[in-house]
């Protein structure tokens, strides 16, 4: 029980989706224009995530090796369409204010990442506990910044009007620019609380966090091929 | 003038990465060297217009014919993750030096949400075999001008005295933000 | 290997049915509520542009389609269609309501736009929507910037987002003329 309380709660905020490991940025940026849409966006792919985690560990000892991206992405591609279908007859607002970016969820990296690295791994309760914790962190990142933008750029929280007629809005903070600009500073904010400072020489050469963490190394084995270890291979001169 | 307005559109007024916020992952991953954030953005352009194909193909000739809409999102990255292993398999042979270069991420092409989406735009705005093709051309080239420019400042930064929270993800978007709204300078190019 | 790749086969043929199948379920389950919403939506459009429509019914001539609002006795009282063209970012569609003879304007709502949050998709807010309750069409609808609008056929641009009011104007005057050589009515 304590290791399953232990994978959930690594999502939440050591290995966050967002601020830490930097993965599906696409709907973190573009759908946080209010805090209604993060939350919605967060939710579904929520339940992709858990859906494809309790479909891929079921099946991990049946799936062969070759096939299994093929068969994941098969996999969240489903879940994705049943998520969106949900979505535009259930809550037609929301779908519309998410617009494309549901169909999106199905290349957000973090669940073909998850269920490369961690469900075909792992057995059906650590795998669900795994997904619970990074849905919940993703989705309360994407709350965060939403929060902040539409509060900043709307004067508003959750559409409930917060600040009064004396404030201008930041209009900015609605824009493409602004959304990356918060991100930006948030993850700044969040490093001078965690990361201590290097030595200069080593910082200079550091690169952004996700190379070593998560992506690279679950892409790595994905494909099953660089298997030196992901020295940052793009970094390399290539006279 | 409807194909250049779509080229200039996809190319520009509406980048892809600045104002869609689609394909992140390598903008913010790739793009510290410009040589390779070049050839990535030639291979994703590349897997774009021959993605705009198929999709089409599928969409008129698969889920149209037989009233199949709902397998659109499954079939559509079948085929992107197929045209990515033919790209990938082509420049392993053509090309070693580049195939080294662009290193993993090749096959992360597949979940670049660029090359869904542009697949997925296409058919929401209804666009016609030929400006399907034009909007891949374009949305490629967007896709390749922002990553290199990207790739540019950062080359730059490199050698800047950053604040160290700020060091790496947290000044790269940062800068990207500030691409953001230089490239909204554009808008109303297309107007009416 | 013949077993494993028959294995992968199986494997992949078997994850694709059980896919399709479930998706064909779900379409199926979800269709008929989605274009309930639809046609909720593009109702309350039409009647949104056409106020004193109580029932519509759907024309089409020329490849072109349009609605025509019809009061309690069955009478026109009005033509609503699809205006669309392309704004500051991308296209701007808005549902146009327009009298039986092609004179005023009964009121624009804006369907789909991706303006700049806070500026150019303040068309889509009442107080710019309003200027086109009554606007004459003859000759055009123009647009006046800053000031109050003192010609029966002008609206006032919104400040700071000009362009994507005029490409209102422009997109509106452009469907209007399209639609009059098909929908006009004499008398």
């Amino acid at each position: 029980m304590t290791d399953l309380f232990k994978e959930f709660k690594k999502g939440l905020w050591k290995d966050n989706a967002v601020f830490v490991m930097l993965l599906g940025m696409c709907p973190v940026l573009a759908v946080t224009n209010s805090a209604t849409n993060g939350l919605a966006m967060g939710l579904a792919t929520s339940f992709v995530l858990l859906s494809s985690a309790i479909f891929v560990s079921t099946l991990r000892h049946i799936i062969p090796h070759q096939v299994r991206i093929a068969s994941y992405i098969v996999i969240i591609a489903t879940f994705v369409t049943i998520a969106d279908y949900f979505l535009a007859a259930m809550l037609p607002p929301i779908s519309k204010a998410l617009g494309p970016y549901v169909p999106l969820i199905v290349v957000n990296c973090l669940i073909l990442g998850r269920a490369e690295a961690f469900s075909s791994k792992h057995g059906i309760a650590t795998s669900i506990s795994d997904a619970l914790g990074m849905g919940t962190g993703f989705t309360g990142a994407l709350i965060i910044l939403g929060g902040i933008r539409e509060i900043l750029g709307n004067g508003s929280l959750f559409e409930v009007k917060l600040l009064g007629d004396w404030f201008e809005p930041w209009i900015v903070m609605l824009l493409p620019g602004g959304a990356f600009i918060t991100l930006g500073l948030l993850i700044g904010f969040i490093n001078y609380f965690t990361k201590k400072p290097v030595a200069l020489g080593v910082s200079l050469g550091e690169d952004i966090g996700y190379r070593e963490k998560g992506q690279f190394v679950t892409a790595n084995e994905a494909y099953g091929q660089h298997q030196e270890k992901s020295s940052p291979v793009v970094t390399e001169k290539t006279e | 003038m409807e194909i250049f307005i779509i080229f200039i559109s996809a190319s520009i007024v509406n980048n892809f990465v600045l104002t869609y916020f689609l394909g992140i992952c390598p903008f913010l991953g790739v793009s510290n060297k410009i040589d390779s954030s070049f050839s990535l953005g030639l291979a994703t352009t590349f897997v774009m217009v021959i993605t705009a194909v198929a999709s089409w193909l599928i969409n008129h000739y698969i889920l149209i014919l037989f009233n199949v809409p709902f397998l659109e999102y499954v079939s559509f990255i079948i085929v992107i993750a197929s045209m990515v292993q033919l790209v990938e398999m082509f420049v392993k042979k053509t090309s070693p030096v580049l195939y080294r270069a662009l290193g993993i991420f090749l096959p992360l092409i597949t979940t670049n949400c660029a090359i869904l989406g542009l697949a997925l735009f296409a058919v929401l705005r209804d666009y016609s075999f030929i400006q399907t093709i034009v909007f891949g051309i374009g949305a490629g080239v967007g896709f390749t001008l922002a990553i290199v420019v990207m790739a540019g400042i950062r080359e730059e930064l490199e050698m800047a005295d950053i604040p160290y929270p700020l060091k790496g993800a947290g000044i790269t978007l940062i800068v990207a933000g500030f691409l953001a709204l230089a490239f909204m300078g554009f808008a109303g190019l297309i107007s009416a | 290997m013949n077993s494993s790749v028959l294995k992968m086969l199986v494997v992949l043929t078997t994850i694709g049915l059980v896919s399709g199948g479930s998706l064909a379920g779900v379409y199926k389950k979800s269709f008929p509520l989605i274009e309930k919403h639809r046609l909720e939506a593009l109702k309350k459009a039409i009647f949104d542009v056409l106020p004193e429509a109580k029932s519509y019914k759907e024309l089409e001539k020329d490849g072109l389609k349009a609605y025509q609002g019809l009061d309690d006795k069955n009478n026109p009282v009005g033509i609503a269609f699809e205006a669309e063209g392309n704004g500051f970012q991308a296209k701007i569609v808005m549902m146009v309501g327009i009298d039986n003879q092609f004179k005023k304007l009964k009121g624009m709502k804006v369907l789909y736009q991706i303006e700049t949050p806070g500026l150019g998709n303040k068309i889509e807010f009442d107080d710019f929507r309003n200027q086109f309750k009554g606007l004459s069409v003859k000759p055009q609808i123009g647009y006046v910037k800053n000031k109050k609008p003192d010609k029966p056929n002008e609206i006032q641009a919104i400040t700071a987002a000009t362009i994507s009011s005029v490409a209102v104007v422009k997109i509106l005057n452009k469907e209007i003329k399209k639609m009059s050589g098909t929908y006009k009515l004499q008398g």
